[in-house]
């Protein structure tokens, strides 16, 4: 009796001793499965983008067509190579000018997506009615800007930058604080807070479609590099082993995410957002349910589930699918140094100081009579017949 | 009798084995944190932070008044009182001594030309160092500034995420080719010697520091890092900087890196982009805020209001 429970606890250790010793030190017998790290998560790891052209929105004119067929794409992608507007030049030396100076030549332009809009959820792929309080947030800010533009020559040509605004004197407006946190481009350049997220180099949001990301993880870890273009990117850690945010006194730019295994699929929730940060109008309430699968060898899919109930009716849901990228190719993709090298934003303001005195000494225009907000409006580039811009 | 003992052997030998590997699993943390990684090579994965004066000066010194000093009455350095910079927030200014990180004869090994500006970034620390305006730490820096950092070790890499500035650099193991291009934060390739992570650095520009005072590289800088476990929770970092540049030969850093213990840890913003601004832009506001030039001078204002009941200044007066 005695041996067979000595017998019986010798299984149990033995057993429990293999176990330990196959969590503690499999080295040397670690065999990688494919799709599996070493420790046995599912391996999302590599460098990932969106090599399609697909527009957040489903254009009204395919309003019943989910996705488009290979000829479709492929005679889109044939007229969109036509009107690349390498060379477009309008009245040389005008701001109109100098504002299409980013023609085709330094944007990527992508082959058209299989679907026609990213937002697959609600099915109609359009964003959800926004919140009476999100609509009037936005009229209060769309009007400021307005005001802030109704000297310009856009405002007089009447362009579509100017939609909703009037042509006039120069507003006393321009005296006031905005009514919320800056993120955009006001026609203003009284100080940093003027100028947009993307000038003041901290252009990248969570969540991110476009862009370069690498991820690495570790057990209990993934971590994501942006590379969110304009010499910009960011950082981005997931935690796997806590599933209890921060206080909600605790602000993040690109939130708090925490992460756990749903079989193959990471699934990410990402809350603590800051009010210094603006997608799509949704600020410090933002939620991000994010699911990652790597669905091949090349293929990471990506589907974020995006909640604000003080901006949006309702919960929508976008799904993109990237494709694992050239690791020698992509080696100069991860250092953001946009901040360093970011002599645009004091020639901005500086600049508009020297206009201020050319005015005051009777030299130059008001410089409320200029436009460094907007681009005119657009006139249909490349991506109008997929929606996209 | 001898198969009795044989099966004693084996269990005693098992449970040992189970009892000392829980044990391993319970005493490291939060959750199953074991010593080694899926491939067998030391688990580095984790939330670090150095616990020294490394950023202010790599070479032993004393303490002083403030990161800005001037004048005081007396001629001599150790004499000198807190700038105006920093005068406004007493003791919580001033620099802590260090008997420093520098190996060997302590000294850096500056070439004479080297030396001169060394001394001179120095004396114009708040316009020259790149700290200040939140541009990228560069290496070995980032990893001894005072603020945690986080190494997510993979099989081919490893990322280490600094606080500073959301600042992150990938280490290949996998031999990946570097940058065209010269880079703020290096461009890194590792590999284990035995239980130490060894990182060649290479391909800077010259645009980073080594430190608060001065310490300063080119771009032919070339840094070797050693990471060696001596703890669970320790590390040994050992760096080797070679710049011939700049340097008449190589030399040695060293340190201790820590764990973050704290059950609940983890980096959080840290942004220094935003908050620089009014540092590197607020001279060129329209109506400005807390700094101005005149002539060819910025000015700071740090007057402010005491509020009325302060007793120090009750007692000693205006």
């Amino acid at each position: 009796m005695r041996k067979r429970l000595l017998q019986a606890l010798g299984v149990i250790a033995v057993i429990l001793a293999v176990i330990a010793l196959l969590r503690v030190a499999p080295a040397g017998s670690a065999t990688q499965s494919a799709g599996k790290t070493a420790w046995g998560d599912p391996d999302l790891q590599g460098i990932w983008t969106d090599e399609y052209q697909t527009p957040l929105q489903r254009p009204a004119k395919y309003a019943n067509k989910e996705a488009f067929t290979d000829e479709e794409r492929a005679e889109l992608d044939r007229q969109r190579a036509g009107i690349l507007r390498r060379d477009q030049r309008v009245e040389i030396g005008s701001e109109r000018d100098v504002a299409g100076a980013y023609n085709a030549v330094f944007q990527s332009i992508k082959h058209t997506g299989k679907r026609t809009s990213l937002i697959v959820d609600p099915p109609d792929g359009r964003l959800p009615a926004l919140t009476p309080e999100a609509k009037q947030r936005a009229d209060t800010d769309r009007q400021f800007r307005l005001a802030l533009l109704q000297a310009t020559q856009t405002c007089k040509d009447g362009d579509a930058a100017c939609a909703g605004g009037k042509y006039g004197p120069p507003s006393p407006r321009r005296a006031e604080v905005p009514p919320f946190y800056n993120t955009g481009r006001l026609n203003r350049s009284d100080g940093p807070e003027d100028r947009s997220m993307t000038e003041r180099c901290m252009a990248a949001v969570l969540p991110d479609f476009g862009g370069y990301r690498r991820i690495v993880q570790a057990p209990g870890t993934v971590s994501i590099f942006y590379d969110v273009g304009q010499g910009q990117g960011w950082q981005r850690i997931i935690t796997l082993e806590q599933v209890a945010h921060p206080p909600s006194s605790i602000h993040q730019r690109f939130g708090d995410s925490r992460g756990h295994w749903e079989g193959n699929t990471l699934v990410v929730d990402v809350t603590n957002f800051s009010p210094k940060s603006d997608f799509l109008g949704a600020r410090e309430n933002l939620h991000l349910v994010e699911r990652w699968t790597r669905t091949d060898a090349k293929t990471l899919e990506y589907a974020v589930t995006i909640e604000d109930t003080t901006t949006w009716t309702k919960p929508w849901t976008v799904k993109q699918e990237m494709s694992r990228q050239d690791e020698q190719a992509n080696r100069i993709y991860y250092e953001p140094r946009c901040h360093e090298g970011n002599y645009g934003l004091p020639a901005l303001l500086s600049g508009t100081r020297s206009e201020e005195a050319d005015f005051a000494a009777g030299k130059g225009p008001d410089p409320a009579t200029k436009d460094s907000a907007t681009d005119f409006g657009t006139e249909g580039g490349v991506d109008a017949l997929t929606g996209g811009g | 009798m001898a198969r009795r003992s044989l099966i004693a052997a084996v269990v005693a030998t098992a449970v040992v084995t189970a009892l000392v590997s829980v044990s391993v699993t319970r005493l490291t943390g939060q959750s199953a944190r074991p010593a080694r990684a899926a491939d067998g090579k030391p688990n580095i994965s984790g939330v670090w932070q150095v616990n020294n004066e490394a950023n202010w000066d790599l070479q032993g010194h004393d303490a002083r008044p403030g990161a800005v000093t001037q004048r005081g009455i007396y001629p001599y350095a150790y004499a000198e009182v807190a700038g105006a910079p920093v005068l406004a927030l007493g003791a919580a200014a001033i620099v802590p001594g260090s008997i420093g990180v520098v190996q060997g004869d302590k000294q850096i090994p500056y070439t004479a030309a080297a030396a001169a500006k060394k001394t001179e970034n120095a004396a114009h620390w708040v316009d020259r160092d790149p700290e200040l305006k939140c541009y990228l730490p560069g290496i070995p820096r980032a990893t001894y500034m005072p603020y945690p950092f986080q190494i997510v070790q993979s099989t081919n890499k490893i990322q280490m995420i600094y606080t500073f500035s959301n600042a992150a650099r990938t280490i290949h193991l996998d031999n990946v080719a570097g940058p065209p291009d010269d880079a703020w934060m290096g461009h890194s390739v590792g590999r284990w010697d035995g239980d130490t992570l060894v990182v060649d650095v290479t391909h800077f520009n010259d645009k980073t520091w080594l430190d608060r005072a001065g310490n300063f590289h080119s771009d032919a800088l070339h840094v070797v890092e050693r990471f060696t476990p001596i703890s669970p929770d320790a590390l040994r970092y050992e760096v080797t900087i070679e710049d011939p540049k700049v340097f008449t030969h190589p030399w040695t850093i060293a340190m201790p890196i820590y764990r973050r213990l704290e059950p609940d840890v983890q980096l959080l913003d840290f942004p220094c982009i935003d908050f620089t601004e009014e540092f590197m832009y607020g001279h060129l506001r329209k109506q400005q805020l807390v700094k101005h030039w005149e002539g060819d001078t910025i000015a700071v204002d740090i007057r402010r209001k005491v509020p009325p009941g302060e007793q120090l200044f009750d007692w000693y007066g205006k």
